[in-house]
């Protein structure tokens, strides 16, 4: 039996949510509907009295609680190092804005916080006693176009084993290992005027991994339309994809990884995801003995339709881990 | 030509919003309500550029105020404030200062409001303290409710 627990992140409900179809506790309904018990909050977006937890909201999510049976897991903090206008937040400034985020999922009762790549190894392994403290395990967002054996994670690993700490690690989003181009921006391009020849030729440029200037030198000269070049920007940067994916790179990092994000875009009607192997990605966290959250995150926003889109994300999960539904 | 982050989930100008304004009896401009077209809250520190057109006239930014949470912040301020949150949800009031507000019916609203986003790096960007725009522009006719 998987020990793997599935959750969802309520960002997957965001155009729902923004629009006010949504409000809050219907997020946590409609995960609670699917037998979700854990769920994760990006606190700049849901929380009303960010960067402080107020005791309504507080209370508004113990009230959830009690009646749907779901409770926040995660605490997605964001590492705004460029809020100012003049320069960056320097060291100090990003400890101590992660401090607090730390005592906020303390507060949500989150043992889990998800950190971004802007907090530096020696910043991340300067929270571990905060982290210790409050019992909550901040992790560093692994996001495209990092990849599990790239040198930036190289680097946490480093300092993660530096402090033999349990309470920082990593958290791979499973759009690191996109093997096909994403769905939502290739349409998106196509229903903006791309051309899409040379659309499909950025898109082999990056499957043969052509490198990036190489490769903006060679549309360039092929006078690609402004759309081509903002979508090739994207697959070689936040929407990457490979013909290989690092899932060796997974492999080696599991020790470290304290939370998972189930990036998705479109579940196909076959039950499986349009660009991102999950037949392949599932078994080795399984395997591998994790026993925390993997939380589904719906990002095909603009496509809409996540309430299902989700329910097929969960089943699909379900299925590969081999996980029946409690009832 | 780079990256820019364009995210619509909700109308930035509000409808059955914009009206005139008084004081002490007499219109001495306009307001409407504004709300920010992201996925996410943002400190108003990240708002990069404030502009506001209707019927093709374009306002000094001295008369221009922005409302939230309480409180009023002229343009110029907006940059200092590092602790001021407005969130995905809550609309923002803009106050324009112009004698005689505007007449009641149509009237075409062009709302500029450009931020970054904090924890973006721009991709392939050479210099620091670059982030990835936000567009959280809008263009509307609206009509005043006085």
């Amino acid at each position: 039996m998987s020990k793997v627990k599935l959750g969802i992140t309520l960002y997957s409900y965001t155009k729902e949510y923004v629009s006010g179809e949504y409000t809050f506790e219907d997020c946590v309904r409609r995960c609670a509907k699917l037998g979700i018990d854990g769920y994760e909050i990006v606190a700049t977006q849901m929380i009303p009295s960010y960067p402080y937890i107020s005791d309504a909201f507080i209370g508004l999510v113990n009230e959830c609680t009690a009646k749907y049976g779901a409770r926040p897991v995660s605490y997605g903090a964001n590492t705004d190092r460029g809020m100012r206008y003049d320069r960056d937040l320097t060291d100090d400034e990003l400890v101590t804005t992660t401090i607090r985020d730390i005592r906020s999922a303390h507060r949500l009762g989150c043992k889990i916080m998800r950190a971004q790549y802007l907090l530096s190894p020696e910043n991340l392994m300067r929270i571990e006693p905060y982290a210790r403290e409050y019992d909550v395990k901040v992790g560093i967002e692994i996001h495209n176009p990092e990849t599990p054996s790239t040198p930036v994670v190289q680097a946490y690993i480093k300092a993660i084993e530096e402090t033999g700490s349990p309470y920082i690690g990593l958290i791979p989003d499973f759009g690191c290992f996109a093997n096909k181009p994403n769905v939502d921006s290739y349409n998106g391009a196509l229903s903006r005027g791309a051309n899409k020849e040379m659309l499909d030729y950025a898109v082999s440029l990056k499957y043969d991994d052509v490198p990036m200037e190489q490769a903006m030198e060679l549309l360039k000269g092929k006078n690609a339309d402004d759309e081509v070049m903002a979508s090739f920007y994207s697959m070689y940067g936040f929407l990457q994809f490979s013909r290989n994916p690092d899932l060796e790179g997974l492999k080696r990092i599991m020790p470290y990884c304290v939370h998972f994000h189930g990036k998705f875009h479109y579940m196909k009607d076959d039950g499986s995801e349009m660009s991102i192997p999950y037949d392949q990605i599932l078994p080795i966290i399984d395997e591998a003995g994790f026993d925390g959250y993997i939380v589904s995150e719906f990002e095909g926003h603009e496509a809409g339709n996540a309430p299902e889109m989700i329910k097929k994300h969960i089943a699909m999960e379900r299925r590969i881990l081999g996980i029946v539904r409690e009832q | 030509m780079g990256l820019v982050m364009k995210l619509r989930f909700t109308d930035i100008i509000q409808e059955n919003t914009l009206k005139n304004y008084y004081v002490d009896g007499k219109v001495c401009g306009f307001q409407f309500d504004v709300r920010l077209g992201y996925y996410r809250g943002h400190y108003l520190s990240v708002i990069d550029e404030l502009d506001i057109t209707v019927d093709g006239e374009t306002f000094d930014k001295q008369e221009i105020t922005f409302c939230l949470n309480g409180k009023e912040f002229g343009i110029a301020e907006l940059k200092h404030q590092f602790s001021e949150f407005w969130t995905i949800l809550a609309p923002a009031t803009v106050m324009v200062r112009r004698a005689g507000g505007l007449t009641p019916g149509e009237h075409e609203i062009d709302f500029k409001l450009m931020l970054h986003s904090p924890y973006m790096p721009l991709p392939g960007a050479n210099v620091p303290h670059a982030y990835t725009p936000i567009d959280s522009c809008e263009k509307k006719t609206v009509i005043l409710m006085d």
